[in-house]
């Protein structure tokens, strides 16, 4: 008698156990197919609410409102550009007047200049002066730009003649900027 | 024993019969599975590609809106002042009669005698539309002294159009300076509606100020309203 109920209610457990399980998987099944519709939606109404069909017809709006001012758009881009190169080339160009206006306050007033030649990476200066003294005094002063690095980085003294004849002394040096 | 699984009609659904209860939720979650992969997932690319798109719409219309309220504020009269007092100092194209104003207006400033010159024309067919600043080369020759030289080229480098001097030769008994005179042309301006229009910037409207002092720009009356974009 105890064996034959005790089959009983192994399998009353059995069907227990199986009607839980199938419970779980209806449960499960509802969750996934819920999930999958109200995340559907979500989505769906997400995107009515962020579409940007709206955002366009303003846009299109302000666009109207722009269009009597393009001309003056136009030429505020073409300030803009104008600006820009501008102060590039500012930036850029060289004035040799500077290192020019430079170089003839060290020439002392009694060298005569025969020829003076710039361009924006050296200088060769040409003079004569009738006294050494004074060719000696504009080599220094050349040397003292050089040595401060002020407009002139080096410095080559080409040539130092004496014409004997006219008593004149002849220099030609040249820098390097 | 040939392998093969004989299953009549009777086992089978004996075996359906048995599973019952498990088909119908299963094929739910399958079903589910399918509807997610096949419709949701698509779905969430629409959705970020409406929110990329609703990103994107929303800082058009923000630049818009800015643009607007810029170019209702920028005055008519000082901009077209302020563009051809630019256009002078930076031509858009070779503008031979600027650059001859220049050099005979530099000359009468500081008194350069000035000797006869010529432009270097360069390929017209050429196109000019690139990062570098093409330039009209002259030399002009002067028979003055040094200092006068000097002043030449220092105020002309502070006339418009807006040149460098690259040489000078002083002579004994003459003198050149070699002249390259910038211009560039506008090219493709990329303008769109919806580019963002930046305001003059102060730094924008000192540098109009400083060429407006220049030399050759005395042909334009300056509003009373040019340092300011506003108004």
């Amino acid at each position: 008698m105890s064996a034959n109920i005790n089959l009983l209610l192994q399998s009353d457990k059995r069907s227990l156990g199986l009607q839980k399980k199938i419970k779980i998987l209806n449960f499960v099944a509802a969750i996934c197919l819920a999930g999958v519709l109200l995340t559907s939606l979500i989505i769906f109404l997400s995107i009515r609410i962020v579409n940007p069909e709206s955002i366009k017809k303003e846009q299109e709006e302000v666009l109207k409102s722009i269009s009597p001012f393009q001309d003056k758009q136009i030429k505020l881009f073409i300030l803009n550009n104008r600006i820009e190169n501008i102060y590039k080339i500012l930036a850029t160009r060289k004035d040799l007047s500077i290192i020019t206006g430079s170089l003839l306050e060290k020439i002392p007033a009694q060298l005569s200049i025969d020829n003076l030649e710039i361009d924006g990476k050296s200088v060769i200066i040409a003079g004569q002066s009738t006294s050494l003294s004074v060719i000696g005094e504009f080599i220094n002063n050349l040397i003292d730009m050089a040595r401060e690095k002020d407009k002139i980085r080096s410095l080559t003294l080409n040539s130092l003649i004496l014409d004997e004849s006219r008593g004149v002394y002849s220099v030609s040096i040249k820098g390097e900027l | 024993m040939n392998g093969r699984v004989n299953a009549d009609i009777k086992s089978l659904k004996f075996i359906f019969d048995k599973n019952k209860p498990f088909i119908v939720p299963l094929a739910i979650i399958l079903i589910s599975i399918i509807l997610f992969i096949q419709f949701v997932i698509p779905q969430i690319g629409s959705l970020l590609k409406a929110s990329q798109e609703g990103k994107e719409a929303r800082l058009k219309l923000e630049i818009l809106k800015d643009n607007l309220s810029v170019l209702k504020n920028v005055n008519q009269t000082t901009l077209d002042f302020q563009v051809k007092i630019l256009n002078l100092a930076l031509p858009p194209a070779k503008d031979f009669s600027g650059i001859l104003n220049a050099i005979y207006l530099a000359s009468l400033k500081t008194g350069a005698n000035l000797g006869s010159f010529s432009f270097k024309v360069g390929d017209i067919s050429k196109s000019e539309d690139g990062p570098s600043f093409p330039t009209i080369k002259v030399s002009v020759p002067i028979n003055s002294g040094v200092a006068t030289v000097n002043n030449f080229v220092k105020t002309i480098s502070e006339t418009v159009p807006l040149s460098e001097a690259s040489l000078i030769r002083i002579g004994s008994i003459s003198s050149t300076v070699d002249l390259y005179f910038y211009y560039k042309p506008l090219g493709a301006l990329n303008y769109s509606q919806d580019t963002r229009i930046s305001p003059l910037t102060q730094k924008g409207l000192t540098l109009i100020k400083n060429l407006s002092e220049f030399g050759n720009t005395s042909s334009f009356a300056q509003p009373s309203v040019a340092t300011s974009s506003s108004q």
